[in-house]
């Protein structure tokens, strides 16, 4: 019985076949629970003391059964599932019970009734033997501080890693070889790309494809790209020589570019420059600054200035 | 030939310290130069000058001065309306019209327009009459202002505007204009007395946008805004007295860095270029130091600048106070091979500063004096820079080039002396140009000039000892500054100006030593010396028998009479000898020290005591001597082809310290292909003590010694193991180790090396496939990520290494050049060639050489014809835009293809370019190409030589050249080595034709000269040809020419003749004419005070004076035709403004008449001296009334004018 329903609360998850062929193992699963529960509902019928039954009723009383049944287990699941677990309990079935109006407390009385029929349980077909996974090496026993009711462990292959090292490239040459090829392979990739994409000269007249040139393009101020580090060998060179430079002219040439714009600023410095232009005037730059006339301010034109046109 | 400025010095050396004299008749003190506008976009510059003058004759009435392509608006003198008159026969040398097509002709019409506005003699191409209110002003020798106002448009000579073609403002895109050109060129841009002599003080002011700096000479006074701030005026004070040609200007958006050690120092460079510019000056300071040291004497002026721009016209140009250097010379910290180059620009630029800028010349024939010194101090500061190695090396490279340059060209004269004007006197008649004037002189022959002056101070120090040179520099300077402190009124100033005299005089007051001879023999007397030595040991009398025979008769020799060194290397040590040259021996017995004692084991002594172990197993066995040298210390300007054994050249190479000598002995084992060379080769290479360059030139020889012994030649390839093992890993011996260029000496050999072994061939004359290879794998290993500089320098020899190895391609009958039958190792080149070259477009390396050494490998395979020979890609590279290397590479390309192809499309493409290029450097730089691989020369037959083409050129340096010196003597050099000196071949014979039509013309026109006319076809029976033997300006050019002349002459000297009597009516108050006369006119024509001199010099004096009225009317020749002349546009007499002076009226008449006034004092000296020319003038007079209008003329007239012998 409690095998039955459990079936039967496990709904389709069964894989039991029926013994007889059909054609579908679901319809042949579906017509044995049919049977057994029509063999239940007429053993209860006739404990009931029924002689005969239609064929109709039976079938009405299976159904009823069948339903009752089902709404026990997917009640029982839910139950069970919502204590987070997978397979349900006693106590779930008996709280479905209860929440379905039944009297649980009598049921021990009527399973132990006298007249009851014993009716013999259906013929179990094989289990189909599930084909046994790879195993590959023996499950480890489990390590002293896992209790032993848990489950084993998995074939190893699922867990063990086994790291495959290939002895690190450390030869010279072969090192050497590889960063020059590589270097080579992507300097030529880049450079068919931007032929490609771009407009090209060729040495050959047939053959525009096997040597292109990138086209030469003039540019507008030749010489900065002629001249400058690139942006790579810039960083370079300041970590080389960065102590060498002397930081106070970076500073010192900011005054001018500035002055340019800061006009205000200079009002009141005006007076004071213009003493040290006559101080410079009579070669007496010795000051603590450094006194170059490139870096002076700019003057404010004089309102009569007698270095106009004579 | 008319006497130049050249004559003061002359006269100097002659008279004695006596000073310097002015050819003008006025002394300048001060000049104002302002220019208040500055547009970038239409390139034109407004200004004014105002020259203050002190006039040193009384009845001074005309100032000459400099200016060309100015345009000038008004002159005024002391607030005065001045006339004015502007004429530069330099414009247009020869006319149009003369057919004349050969370069003698040309060269002396150049040489007289050059003298014709020169200001050392005087003369100028503006020239300005006083205004009559100002003669009594005048003849009170007071001071006159004169005020001119100019201006600039879209000049193609003297100020260079570089305006890149990108958005933004001026500034932003980094447009800057700076001064140029060649010698005294500031003529090109403000009105001046462009001359190296006349010293004045300066007041020098730019106006310029707010975001621009303006850097010039002298003290930075002030910087003041406009009264829209939307611009800033730079005030520039230069108290020091400097000449007009050391005034420089450079303006734009510049970063401005003060120099960390001399605060007075300040650096400028073009946006985004400040940290190389820091990287770059950092050394200067050093410099300044060497100098002001070993000159024991300050820098001479209170302040120094330095600016770096782009488009330069020469890497380096010293001013006053400050020098222009080409922007290309910066360079960061990563760069190896630019350091020293761009330090020896900036020596030589400071050199400069103190002998060129500081002190002036007093002219031109003393010019040597002032590049020997600052190339002899420039040499010692190299010697203490870089070593007695590279000193020495650079020494025998110099002496190398000059001697070179003399034997080829037939000697470079640098202290010329022009007496009279007889063409047998001209001390360079071996030369197709003047040398009379800076301006005239090939670019070439300027920079040997240079070379050897130098040379010539390194032997004076040989005489006298250095200490005693760097005494007499120091005394000039003293002078000098004593002098420049000085009011202009102490007549102080011309001890500012050195002279060959002066010079010489200082030297033997300081040393006590007599070095006229040395002088006589380099500077006044051109030519180097050839010797041949040869020797043999006598065993009996222990005599090394040495026999030293020269070639004094080929061009450019001379014969030398005097001591030599020679140095023996025995045995037991070494010995100097001195030798007497002498007229007639040839043969010097020396007598050796030692017996051969080869078997004792004994340590040799070497000359600078070192006593090393030899392998004495080569030697001869019956000889002491181990090798010869002959004049070692190159105290002689010469070439020495020795004689000595190989395994004496051999011994010279291992053991003489001197990098000279084993320079020679490299050099000279080339001759002696054999195992033992090659050991010693090799032994040298290896030697890391061994000087750099004699390991470099050793991989040279080396490579061409393997291919003499290409068939006994055993093991691998040369130099091949060798690199191995100093460059490769020790593991793997294919693979290069990484890039680390700390060394610099390894450095250069592991660059050289390979280019070396490119050289090598096998015995079907191919390069080893096995070199190729090993070439290949160079530069694929090549890692430069853990290096401290940069590999571009390296990375471009290894293609040149491929290019090397480049052999002729085995074709068959001329099939065409395709891919398909690409030889595979030349596919291989091609893949790194293509690769390098793309990856240039996306990694640029510094100055782009990576792609110059490709652009020059393609020349290569086209060349060998692997490639199909094709301009078009050269052409592309060589477009304005690219960087000035990568042109100039292309462009050497499309010359070369010129030649080889013979393609007249692409020379017509130079030519245009040479015309059209708006960068001056490549212009000359095409010619000079041109000129060294010439497509064909004069005496080959080629297809391109036709006549357009001999128009063109001619065209080229006859007028279209004006505006640069330097690329119109460029253009004469290049019509030089294609046609001659003659008429070129392809021209047909014109000249009957065109005498007849002359003729005719002539017939009509003046009956009154027939006979003249017939004195000039004799002339033509007697010189049908007209070239072939004439030399000089007494001889008539051609009858054509003939003619010409003796029309123009009398057209004009008519003319003159009237405005002579207008002149002495306009000015009656002068008295006594002819008392008055010899004064001015010494001053116009400084050659009368030589004869004066009481040197007998009628003759000749007649001569110059002939020609000297040839130029005047030269000049009045432009203006009488001057329709489509520009510089008559620009002469915009202020008739109108100028009502009072009786000068305007008369030009309202004859708008030449300022000319006329000049003739007009010539007429009347001759009418003193010679009365039948009198005579002859009136006939003119009447000739010249139904001659009207001038229609014809021909400024070439000026130069041939009737023999002496012929007016007399």
């Amino acid at each position: 019985m409690a095998d039955t329903m459990a079936t039967a609360g496990a709904g389709s998850s069964g894989t039991r076949s029926g013994g007889k062929q059909s054609t579908n193992p679901a319809d042949n699963y579906h017509l044995a629970r049919r049977r057994t529960l029509q063999v239940v509902v007429s053993s209860l019928l006739t404990e009931a003391g029924f002689e005969s039954a239609e064929k109709a009723s039976v079938e009405t009383l299976t159904e009823m059964l069948q339903s009752y049944i089902s709404e026990i287990g997917r009640s029982a699941k839910s139950y069970c599932e919502h204590t987070a677990r997978t397979q349900p309990t006693l106590s779930d079935i008996v709280v479905t019970l209860v929440e379905m109006g039944f009297n649980v407390d009598t049921l021990p009385a009527y399973a132990k009734r006298s007249q009851r029929m014993v009716i013999t349980a259906p013929p179990v077909t094989n289990q189909p033997v599930t084909p046994k996974a790879l195993t590959a090496g023996q499950n480890r026993p489990h390590p002293p501080h896992i209790p032993s009711h848990f489950p084993e462990f998995p074939d190893p292959h699922t867990y063990i890693k086994t790291p495959t090292y290939r002895e690190p490239v450390s030869d010279y040459q072969v090192l050497r070889e590889k960063a020059a090829s590589q270097r080579r392979d992507v300097e030529r990739a880049l450079t068919r790309f931007m032929a490609k994409t771009g407009e090209t000269q060729s040495l050959f007249k047939d053959d525009v494809s096997t040597f292109p040139l990138i086209a030469a393009r003039p540019f507008t101020i030749p010489y900065l790209t002629a001249l400058l580090p690139s942006e790579l060998e810039m960083q370079q060179m300041e970590e080389t020589d960065s102590s060498e430079q002397d930081e106070q002219t970076d500073t010192e040439n900011l005054p001018l570019h500035i002055s340019t714009d800061d006009s205000g600023a200079e009002k009141e410095n005006t007076s004071v420059l213009q003493q040290n232009s006559s101080l410079t005037g009579s070669r007496n730059g010795e000051e603590s600054l450094i006194d170059n006339p490139y870096l002076r301010p700019v003057k404010k034109p004089k309102i009569r200035r007698k270095k106009s046109l004579s | 030939m008319p006497p130049t400025g050249l004559e003061p010095a002359r006269m100097n050396r002659k008279k004695g310290d006596k000073g310097f004299e002015s050819p003008r008749p006025y002394k300048l003190t001060h000049q104002v130069v302002c220019i208040n506008n500055i547009n970038f976009q239409r390139k034109s510059v407004v200004g004014f000058v105002e020259l203050t003058i002190f006039p040193t004759v009384a009845n001074l009435n005309r100032i000459k001065l400099n200016s060309k392509q100015c345009r000038i608006y008004r002159v005024r003198i002391n607030d005065l309306e001045a006339a004015f008159i502007y004429n530069d026969p330099t414009l247009e040398v020869c006319h149009n019209e003369s057919k004349q097509r050969n370069l003698n002709y040309f060269s002396n019409a150049y040489a007289a327009a050059v003298s014709a506005v020169d200001p050392d003699a005087g003369n100028g191409e503006l020239c300005i009459k006083v205004p009559s209110e100002l003669w009594k002003h005048v003849d009170e020798l007071k001071v006159l202002k004169i005020h001119i106002n100019f201006s600039l448009d879209q000049p193609k000579g003297g100020l260079h505007f570089v305006v890149p073609s990108v958005e933004g403002s001026m500034a932003e895109r980094g447009a800057h204009v700076f001064s140029c050109g060649y010698q005294n060129s500031t003529r090109f841009w403000f009105p001046c007395v462009d001359s190296y002599s006349e010293l004045c003080t300066w007041k020098l002011e730019f106006t310029v946008d707010a975001a621009m700096v303006a850097v010039s000479n002298g003290d930075l006074v002030e910087t003041v805004y406009t009264h829209d701030m939307r611009k800033k005026t730079f005030h520039y004070m230069l108290t020091i007295p400097t000449a007009a040609s050391n005034i420089a200007l450079a303006i734009g958006p510049f970063e401005i860095l003060v120099d960390p050690y001399m605060h007075e120092v300040t650096h400028f460079c073009l946006p985004q270029l400040l940290p190389l510019l820091k990287h770059t000056t950092s050394y200067l300071h050093e410099v300044f130091e060497f100098y002001e040291e070993i000159l024991t004497c300050r820098y001479p002026y209170s302040c120094f600048k330095t600016v770096f721009i782009d488009e330069a016209y020469v890497e380096v140009a010293a001013y006053a106070s400050m020098s222009i250097f080409s922007t290309n010379l910066l360079h960061s910290a990563m760069i190896i091979d630019e350091t020293p180059l761009t330090r020896r620009c900036l020596a030589q630029s400071l050199a400069q500063q103190f002998f060129g800028c500081f002190i002036s010349r007093m002219s031109w024939s003393d010019e040597w004096v002032l590049k020997g010194i600052s190339g002899y101090i420039y040499g010692l500061w190299m010697k203490k820079t870089f070593g007695v190695n590279e000193y020495r090396h650079w020494i025998k490279e110099e002496l190398d080039k000059i001697v070179a340059y003399e034997l080829k060209t037939g000697g470079v004269l640098l202290h010329p002396i022009f007496g009279g004007g007889k063409e047998k006197d001209n001390p360079a008649s071996h030369l197709y140009f003047s040398i009379k004037h800076p301006h005239t002189l090939s670019w070439e022959y300027y920079t040997m000039f240079q070379c050897k002056a130098h040379l010539v101070m390194r032997l004076i120090e040989n005489r006298i000892s250095m200490e005693f040179m760097l005494q007499v520099f120091n005394k000039l300077l003293s002078l000098a500054s004593t002098a420049s402190s000085q009011k202009f009124q102490s007549h102080m100033w011309s001890q500012m100006l050195v002279s060959t005299f002066g010079f010489l005089k200082s030297i033997s007051n300081v040393s006590g030593k007599d070095i006229q001879p040395l002088i006589k023999q380099w500077v006044d007397q051109s030519g180097v010396v050839k010797f041949y030595g040869s020797f043999a040991f006598n065993r009996k009398r222990n005599v090394l028998e040495l026999e030293i025979k020269q070639d004094y008769t080929s061009p450019g020799t001379q014969k030398y009479v005097g001591p030599l060194k020679v140095t023996v290397q025995e045995l037991d040590g070494s010995f100097n000898h001195t030798l007497q040259i002498e007229e007639n021996s040839l043969k010097h017995d020396i007598p050796c020290h030692s017996k051969s004692r080869r078997n004792k084991k004994k340590k040799i002594p070497l000359m600078n005591g070192e006593e090393v172990d030899m392998d004495l197993s080569a030697m001869d066995a019956d000889s002491p001597l181990l090798w010869i040298r002959i004049d070692p210390d190159m105290s002689v300007l010469r070439k020495v082809e020795f004689e000595q054994a190989d395994f004496m050249w051999q011994y010279q190479l291992r053991y003489e310290r001197d990098v000279v000598a084993q320079q020679e002995s490299i050099l000279a084992l080339e001759k002696f292909p054999t195992p033992a060379s090659r050991l010693a080769l090799t032994d040298i290479l290896e030697q890391e003590q061994c000087f750099y360059r004699v390991r470099m030139s050793a991989c040279f020889c080396l490579a061409k010694i393997a291919n003499s012994m290409v068939s006994t030649w055993t093991g691998p390839p040369a130099m091949k193991s060798l690199f191995t093992r100093m460059f490769c890993c020790k593991t793997c011996p294919n693979i290069v180790k990484t890039n680390n260029f700390m060394s610099f000496q390894s450095y250069f050999l592991q660059k050289t090396m390979p280019v070396a072994m490119a050289l090598l061939r096998d015995v079907h004359n191919l390069c080893p496939k096995e070199v190729l290879t090993f070439i290949l794998d160079l530069i694929k290993y090549n890692d430069n990520r853990k290096n401290k500089f940069s590999d571009n320098y390296y990375r471009a020899e290894m293609i040149d290494a491929l290019a090397n190895s480049v052999t002729p391609a085995v074709s068959v009958n001329n099939e065409v050049r395709t891919l398909d039958n690409l030889n595979p190792d030349v596919r291989l080149i091609l893949e790194e060639i293509t690769r390098f070259l793309n990856m240039e477009k996306l990694l640029p390396s510094y100055r782009h050489t990576i792609t110059v050494s490709c652009l020059r490998a393609i020349r290569v395979l086209q060349k060998n014809g692997h490639v199909p020979s094709d301009p078009t890609l050269f052409k592309s590279y060589a477009e304005y835009g690219h960087f000035v290397d990568i042109r100039i590479a292309a462009l050497e390309a499309v010359v070369d293809y010129t030649k080889v192809d013979r393609s007249y499309e692409e020379l017509q493409w130079l030519l245009n370019m040479i015309q059209n290029d708006p960068v001056p450097y490549v212009r000359h730089k095409i010619l000079h190409m041109l000129t060294k691989n010439p497509p064909f020369t004069k005496n080959m037959e080629s297809p391109l030589c036709n006549e357009a083409l001999v128009d063109q050129l001619w065209k080229l340096m006859n007028s279209g050249t004006s505006h640069d010196w330097r690329l119109r003597c460029g253009a004469v050099d290049l019509y030089f080595t294609l046609f001659g000196l003659s008429r070129p071949s392809c021209l047909p014979l014109p000249e009957l034709g065109l005498v007849l039509n002359l003729k005719e013309k002539k017939a009509v026109l003046n009956p009154t000269i027939i006979p003249e006319v017939i004195t000039g076809n004799q002339e033509t029976a007697i010189n049908p040809s007209g070239h072939a033997q004439l030399v000089g300006f007494q001889n008539p050019f051609s009858s054509s020419q003939d003619e010409e002349e003796i029309d123009m002459d009398t057209v004009h000297d008519s003319q003159a003749f009237i405005s002579h009597h207008l002149n002495m009516l306009e000015r009656p108050s002068t008295p006594g004419l002819s008392k008055y006369r010899p004064a001015s006119s010494r001053a116009l024509m400084p050659q009368h005070s030589p004869g004066g001199d009481g040197t007998p010099l009628t003759k000749p004096q007649w001569g110059m004076e002939l020609a000297r009225k040839g130029t005047g009317i030269h000049l009045g020749v432009f203006n009488l035709e001057g329709k489509e002349q520009s510089p008559l546009e620009m002469s915009m007499h202020p008739v109108a403004t100028a009502p009072l002076s009786v000068f305007s009226k008369e030009s309202t008449s004859s708008k030449h008449s300022d000319h006329h006034h000049h003739h007009h004092h010539e007429h009347k000296k001759k009418k003193k001296k010679h009365k039948h020319k009198h005579k002859h003038k009136h006939k003119h007079e009447s000739k010249e009334k139904d001659k009207e209008p001038f229609t014809f003329s021909s400024p070439a007239s000026g130069r041939s004018i009737r023999s002496p012998s012929l007016s007399d």
